[in-house]
């Protein structure tokens, strides 16, 4: 089926039209781009965007300025990420246990598989919940989802799937649009974006500090580096890579943007308090007219089932790659158990967890969220020193600029997740 | 010897037993902690010829050759000092930085597989490198946790989880070129069907890719990268200089060539035909000049016509002589002076038939053929419908240009099928 959708492999395409002489720089950048938009963009899964808009509904338009310093960082780490899959042509997990030995890597290991099964849980839960704004009971919704997602990724291939996925980033519009329906005042919302506002008060900065830990997740630098891989990008080719990167880390703060900006200028300013990204929709309906709540419902929807596709397959990936047991959509189940059993048992307990009568929701996410906290740093500081490494990076190590930069932003991250922690663990 | 051999009774130890356990002096006092061990790869099963010490407060490491250390259950002794620097010897590499955590071939099985821990087998106060360990127990012993594993499994399930070795004569290590250029009696992977190989080089990285493709000989290389993945065959045979890039095409099939040299840039694709055999080339660039996915670009050249009135036994005498050129031998072609198909005759009439008949007495008038622009589904449909093995291409002016092999059509075709 999507064979036939999206036609031959990138590699042939790219063939045929190097041919063509004129496409051909063009070209180049297509069948390149891929992995840093698709990284970026499931990164603003359910969790992203409920967090973005409890954002904008409680703080206003004074949080919006820390898109920039983060999608500096964000830039600054996926380029590392991106960089260190281009030359050593291996994948996060690979790196870190050849570098860092069988009993870190396990461990990582396992933190990696609990904060994505968190992630992916709450992204069944947002596509319950986007359907449920157009009346269809999350009984039907998610094993309907689970269904969808089991099929894309077992019927398709790599490369279709890709695709099918680049398609689903342009959706992302639907945040866009809804932002210009909302009918800001430009002015403020400018002026909001670069004077940076800091209120000391506990919940602004935690809500800060979930504005970063949303964007910038573990699962992600594994997520990204194996597809560069897969790309099997050459050094020559690298400058594409980090455009990918750079243009994806964009695409990703701007759609944060206008849902941020879009809560402000009309929950905030009527000083409606939500809880729940699907809140934020049904809000938005007597607001700024139903139109605009349904397509925050559509957009949700589409950022659930995207990010529900990609956790679970790339959680698989990374643990086989990891452990040395064969992997790919390719093989057959009993050629790959592993693969094909932790990638299963993603799907079913993501999925299967919403549907309980009484599941403790908050908590799951809760739990997921302090995991994420403590592994970010871990793996951020391995990634670090696997990029300085001389063995594996050769003359393509941080330079001293970049050093200071990308310390310093880990640095920072470390000690935002660390009061992330402590902040979820008091409060 | 008998006596010997009992007195002193062999077993099995791991590497990741003797890592890190403290390494003492004739006083017992601790020098420093086991670091790694040093062996010659080139053995057939190599023992343990020194150790690597790393002590608290030195940056540098301490080194010990074998002979002076004394090993039993853990605890491991010197009376001699430790040197500062020691030099490897030909083949001598440090296990634990070569092979722990990396990815080998198991040739045996066809996989790549990531090595756990080592297993040696200890004789005559040597250690001699047995087994890799790839399995979930080995895994668990350096996550420390067999013990615990074996309690769960127990007690749960009354089930112990068996070690999962590969026996180190099977194993090609690849994680770095060194390993593949080593100069071990011989490269093991020349032991595996292409196929597998071409399975092989897909799971392996970029480096490794190139290095294991670097050490294969020409018709294996060949061999393999007929069943590697376009894309991959690319990035492959860019890997090599263009002297040996065109002695490995040469050896593949004129229709994969043609394939392979239609991905490449143009540069280097010209750079490689200028130094392929002129006739080879030629014939290429012939099949260079049809889109891949029609039937010229499917077809292959290196097929065998005659004229009408030669006899079964010449033309047996011309397939003995062309058989290992030409890409398909079991059907032959009769063709007029001016390149028309007259009729065809299979390997196995050809056979059967007295060896003075004439071969226009023999051959079989009804055949069908295809045009140089037909598509794959028409060219598969054409194949269901008549039950081929090949089928002809010619040009507008009925002129015979190449021939179809079932086979590579059916690249084109598996990937459409099961999905």
């Amino acid at each position: 089926m999507f064979e036939r959708l999206f036609g031959k492999s990138a590699g042939s395409v790219l063939a045929n039209l190097s041919r063509q002489g004129a496409w051909r720089r063009f070209a180049v950048f297509f069948a390149l781009i891929g992995p840093g938009i698709i990284t970026s963009n499931v990164d603003n899964d359910a969790g992203g965007i409920t967090t973005y808009s409890l954002a904008g509904a409680e703080y206003g338009l004074s949080l919006l300025w820390t898109l920039i310093p983060i999608t500096v960082v964000l830039i600054i780490i996926q380029e590392m990420g991106a960089r260190m899959g281009v030359i050593s042509g291996k994948g996060l997990s690979d790196l870190i246990r050849e570098r860092f030995g069988a009993k870190v890597t396990f461990y990582l290991m396992i933190a990696l598989l609990l904060t994505n099964l968190g992630n992916t849980v709450s992204n069944f839960a947002g596509v319950a919940a986007s359907l449920e704004i157009f009346g269809i009971s999350k009984y039907a919704s998610v094993p309907l989802g689970a269904a969808f997602v089991w099929w894309l990724v077992v019927k398709g291939s790599y490369k279709s799937v890709e695709k099918a996925f680049l398609f689903a980033c342009l959706f992302y519009v639907a945040y866009i649009v809804s932002g210009f329906v909302g009918k800001p005042d430009w002015g403020l919302v400018g002026a909001a974006l670069v004077k940076p506002t800091i209120r000391f008060d506990p919940g602004f900065l935690t809500m800060a500090m979930g504005l970063i830990g949303t964007t910038i997740a573990p699962w992600m630098q594994f997520y990204l580096q194996s597809s560069v891989v897969d790309k099997g990008l050459k050094a020559e080719s690298y400058p594409y890579a980090r455009m990918d990167v750079v243009f994806g880390s964009i695409v990703v703060n701007v759609v944060a943007f206008f849902i941020i900006m879009l809560c402000a200028i009309t929950l905030h300013k009527s000083g409606v308090k939500i809880e729940t990204a699907k809140d934020a929709a049904l809000a938005l309906a007597p607001l700024a007219g139903a139109y605009c709540s349904w397509l925050f419902a559509f957009g949700l929807l589409n950022a659930s089932l995207f990010a529900a596709s990609i956790l679970p397959l790339s959680t698989a990936y990374t643990v086989c790659e990891a452990f040395g047991w064969e992997s790919g959509i390719d093989h057959k189940f009993m050629d790959a158990p592993q693969f094909y059993s932790l990638y299963s048992l993603m799907i079913i307990l993501g999925a299967g967890i919403i549907l309980l009568p009484d599941i403790p929701l908050i908590a799951i996410m809760y739990y997921s969220q302090v995991i994420n906290g403590l592994l970010l740093p871990v793996i951020l500081v391995a990634m670090l020193l696997l990029v300085n490494d001389r063995r594996i990076m050769g003359d393509h190590v941080n330079g001293p600029v970049m050093n200071v930069f990308s310390w310093a932003a880990v640095a920072g991250l470390v000690i935002l997740s660390a009061g992330l922690l402590v902040s979820s663990l008091l409060f | 010897m008998m006596n010997q051999a009992v007195q002193e009774p062999e077993f099995f130890v791991y590497l990741s037993q003797i890592l890190g356990k403290p390494v003492q002096d004739g006083y017992g006092r601790t020098i420093g902690r086991l670091a790694d061990v040093s062996a010659n790869l080139g053995e057939p099963y190599p023992s343990v010829g020194g150790i690597r010490i790393h002590s608290q407060g030195r940056k540098a490491p301490l080194y010990l050759s074998w002979q002076d250390v004394r090993e039993s259950n853990g605890s491991i002794r010197t009376e001699q000092p430790p040197t500062e620097g020691r030099a490897l010897g030909e083949n001598e590499l440090f296990l634990r930085d070569a092979l722990l955590d990396k990815q080998i071939v198991d040739t045996n099985g066809a996989k790549v597989r990531r090595v756990n821990d080592l297993q040696f087998l200890r004789s005559h106060d040597r250690l001699h490198l047995v087994h890799v360990d790839v399995g979930f127990r080995g895994l668990m012993r350096r996550v420390g946790l067999e013990r615990a594993m074996d309690f769960f499994l127990q007690s749960l399930f009354d089930y112990e989880l068996p070690n999962q070795f590969i026996s180190w004569k099977y194993v090609q290590p690849v994680s770095s070129p060194d390993l593949l250029r080593l100069s071990i009696t011989q490269n093991r992977l020349a032991q595996l069907h292409p196929a597998d190989l071409a399975d092989i080089i897909e799971d392996l990285d970029i480096h490794q890719r190139a290095a294991v493709f670097q050490s294969l000989d020409v018709e294996t290389a060949a061999e393999t990268l007929e069943e590697t993945d376009p894309k991959i065959q690319v990035s492959l045979i860019e890997t090599v200089a263009a002297d040996k890039a065109s002695d490995i095409i040469e050896e593949m099939s004129l229709s994969e060539a043609a394939d392979l040299l239609g991905d490449l840039p143009r540069d280097k694709a010209e750079g490689i035909l200028k130094e392929m055999e002129q006739d080879i080339a030629d014939d290429v660039k012939e099949l260079l000049a049809h889109p891949e996915e029609e039937a010229g670009g499917l077809m292959t050249t290196a097929f065998l016509s005659v004229p009408p009135e030669r006899t079964a036994s010449q033309v047996l005498e011309i397939l003995r002589l062309e058989a290992m050129e030409l890409d398909f031998v079991y059907y032959v072609y009769v063709l007029d002076p001016r390149e028309r198909i007259l009729g065809m005759l299979s390997l196995r009439e050809l056979l059967a038939a007295a060896p003075e008949a004439r071969v226009d007495d023999l051959m079989d008038t009804r055949f069908v053929t295809v045009r140089l622009d037909e598509e794959p589904d028409e060219i598969a449909e054409q194949f269901a419908k008549y039950g081929v093995m090949a089928i002809p291409v010619v040009d507008r002016d009925d002129r015979m240009k190449g021939v179809i092999p079932f086979r590579n059509l059916l690249e084109l075709v598996a990937p459409k099928l099961g999905k």
